[in-house]
């Protein structure tokens, strides 16, 4: 464990460095949390009333307020940015900090240290893991202040967070994380080129991409219920890709089957 | 100590080592030379237990190779084939990072930076970025950081590799010193010059081991050896009467100087100078001509090649 800090603790650095990762993360955090709520709220006064009263209805059933449909509206969309978050931050960090070893042909010396190969895929893990967490947090946290503020002006209401949000912040987005950043990092295994690890991470994000597709399109509403039900799916899933990290992970595996440059 | 038995090592159905022995006393520099894929990288990286043998057993310092690799690790240093290190970091950072995985202490770990950092002339550009640093610079980072920790056993592959001249001479005199300090090396080379002059012992590989020996041993046990001599006076009456002393294979004379070959170089070269003073020649020199490291290396990889 001591070891996989010092191996967190150097890779958040160069994290911090790297401008590739951290500027789209802040880019859309930003868009998401702030100026996206703003701009609903902002569009929905000048919209048409009629259409948007028709197609909330179509969500919600029968709303006679608009402005809190309109509220209830933002706070079931909003989970989807929720989700889209943790998906994304470990995709950029989690093949970077794999790929990065490649780069530097440092895996052999590392190894030939006397740390634990277990050890390495922790401190790899939590290179992601910890900032991807910390960032959707934040975001959360961002976010539902930003809706309140918005809510109470427009309607005296403080819709969050309610259990969906806390449902999607605080189990849903841990477990996505943990999933993206193993995958992301079994996959780098086999690339040497940070953009197609990258681009790997992107594809394995796809089935979140469709959830957030049928929500806008109206066609699916997240609740509770479908919120437990993916956890539930997704955090069985942790042990088994775990296990396959660790079998990836193997110090033979690592320097006579992964791909190097 | 490093201790190896009947080591194999197959890659799925690639044989990269076959059935390798061998055993590298306290103190001793052994040197393990062979062609490109003879198998030197993957027999280092068993011992330094990075990757474990399809068969066989082997022992760093009587610590198991299979049930104590940690320990092992903690106690070797490894020069990878490729520097290896973080470029985008500082060196001295970089030597602070791997050194902290040896459980070394601050105070020791920041003497130690600055001894080889010192030693190997790179101290004044420590704070700079390694990837500012020319290939000889990393080569020399790289040592520093397989020395970090003061092992007693040293794996290097390929030290002086892309170092210049001076540095390179620093680097050999550096390992001549480990002997000193009774570090055991196993030194991977290509330089059959460096072999010479720094191993004890040689072991030429191609996925087994087709020679062991110590160096001089080597050389004596090489069949024919050649000896030039240098006459006052023209040297082609001599050579009918070389040809008459036993051992003596071959004579070639030209001018004042004469070259001869013969078998067993330690009984014939006696009896050769004999006959010559018994004969009143005038000579001015007599050199025996060992063969260098890299004739005998030619010749058993030759051998084998047309095994």
């Amino acid at each position: 464990m001591h070891n996989a800090l010092k191996i967190f603790r150097k890779e958040v650095k160069e994290i911090i460095k790297n401008k590739n990762i951290w500027v789209p993360t802040l880019v859309i955090s930003l868009m998401f949390s702030i100026v996206m709520p703003i701009a609903i709220m902002l569009f929905a006064d000048f919209t048409d009333n009629a259409q948007t009263a028709n197609f909330i209805t179509n969500l919600f059933g029968e709303e006679t307020d608009l402005e809190v449909a309109l509220i209830d509206f933002m706070v079931k969309q909003f989970i989807i940015f929720l989700l889209l978050i943790p998906a994304m931050v470990p995709s950029l960090i989690a093949p970077a900090s794999v790929i990065m070893e490649k780069d530097s042909r440092t895996l052999e010396p590392l190894l030939a240290t006397p740390i634990k190969t277990s050890e390495l895929l922790l401190g790899k893990t939590l290179t992601s893991l910890i900032p991807s967490l910390a960032i959707s947090t934040l975001n959360f946290v961002v976010l539902s202040i930003n809706i309140n503020i918005l809510a109470y002006l427009k309607a005296g209401l403080v819709p969050l967070p309610n259990l969906e949000w806390l449902i999607t912040t605080f189990i849903l987005s841990p477990a996505i994380v943990f999933i993206i950043t193993i995958i992301s990092i079994i996959f780098s295994s086999k690339t040497t080129d940070i953009r197609s690890a990258q681009g790997i991470g992107s594809t394995i994000i796809l089935p979140i991409y469709l959830v957030i597709g049928l929500q806008i399109a109206g066609l699916f509403l997240i609740n509770y219920l479908y919120l437990l039900a993916g956890c539930a799916l997704l955090i069985l899933v942790c042990p088994l890709l775990l296990k396959l990290a660790v079998k990836v992970f193997d110090r033979e595996n690592i320097l006579t089957k992964w791909k190097m440059k | 100590m490093i201790e190896a038995w009947n080591l194999t090592k197959k890659f799925d159905h690639v044989l990269a080592v076959d059935n390798l022995s061998l055993t590298v006393g306290q103190g001793q520099i052994l040197g393990l030379l062979g062609p490109n894929g003879a198998g030197k990288t993957t027999t280092i990286r068993m011992l330094a237990t990075l990757i474990s043998p399809t068969s066989g057993r082997i022992a760093i310092n009587g610590l198991d190779g299979k049930k104590e690799s940690s320990q092992i690790r903690a106690m070797i240093g490894l020069l990878t084939e490729a520097p290896g290190m973080y470029e985008k970091i500082s060196a001295y950072a970089n030597l602070s990072y791997f050194s902290s995985f040896y459980g070394l202490k601050e105070q020791k770990k920041e003497k130690n930076i600055e001894k080889f950092l010192k030693m190997f002339g790179l101290w004044d550009r420590r704070q700079e970025l390694v990837g500012t640093y020319s290939k000889g610079m990393k080569q020399k980072l790289a040592l520093a950081r397989a020395l970090i920790h003061e092992p007693k056993i040293l794996f290097l592959d390929e030290p002086t590799s892309g170092l210049d001249p001076e540095s390179a001479r620093m680097v050999r005199d550096f390992i001549v010193s480990l002997k000193e300090e009774k570090t055991t090396v196993i030194l991977c080379t290509h330089n059959l010059h460096e072999a010479s002059s720094l191993c004890d012992r040689v072991c030429i590989i191609k996925k087994q081991i087709i020679k062991e020996a110590a160096l001089h041993q080597l050389q004596s046990t090489q069949q024919a050896t050649e000896a030039e001599i240098i006459f006052a006076h023209h040297a082609q009456k001599y050579a009918s009467l070389l040809k008459k002393v036993p051992g003596v294979q071959q004579t070639d004379a030209k001018g004042n100087r004469m070259r001869i070959s013969v078998k067993n170089p330690e009984k014939t070269n006696p009896l050769v100078v004999k006959k010559l003073v018994e004969h009143e020649a005038r000579l001015i020199y007599f050199h025996e001509m060992k063969q260098s490291l890299e004739e005998i290396y030619l010749k058993i990889i030759g051998k084998d090649n047309h095994a």
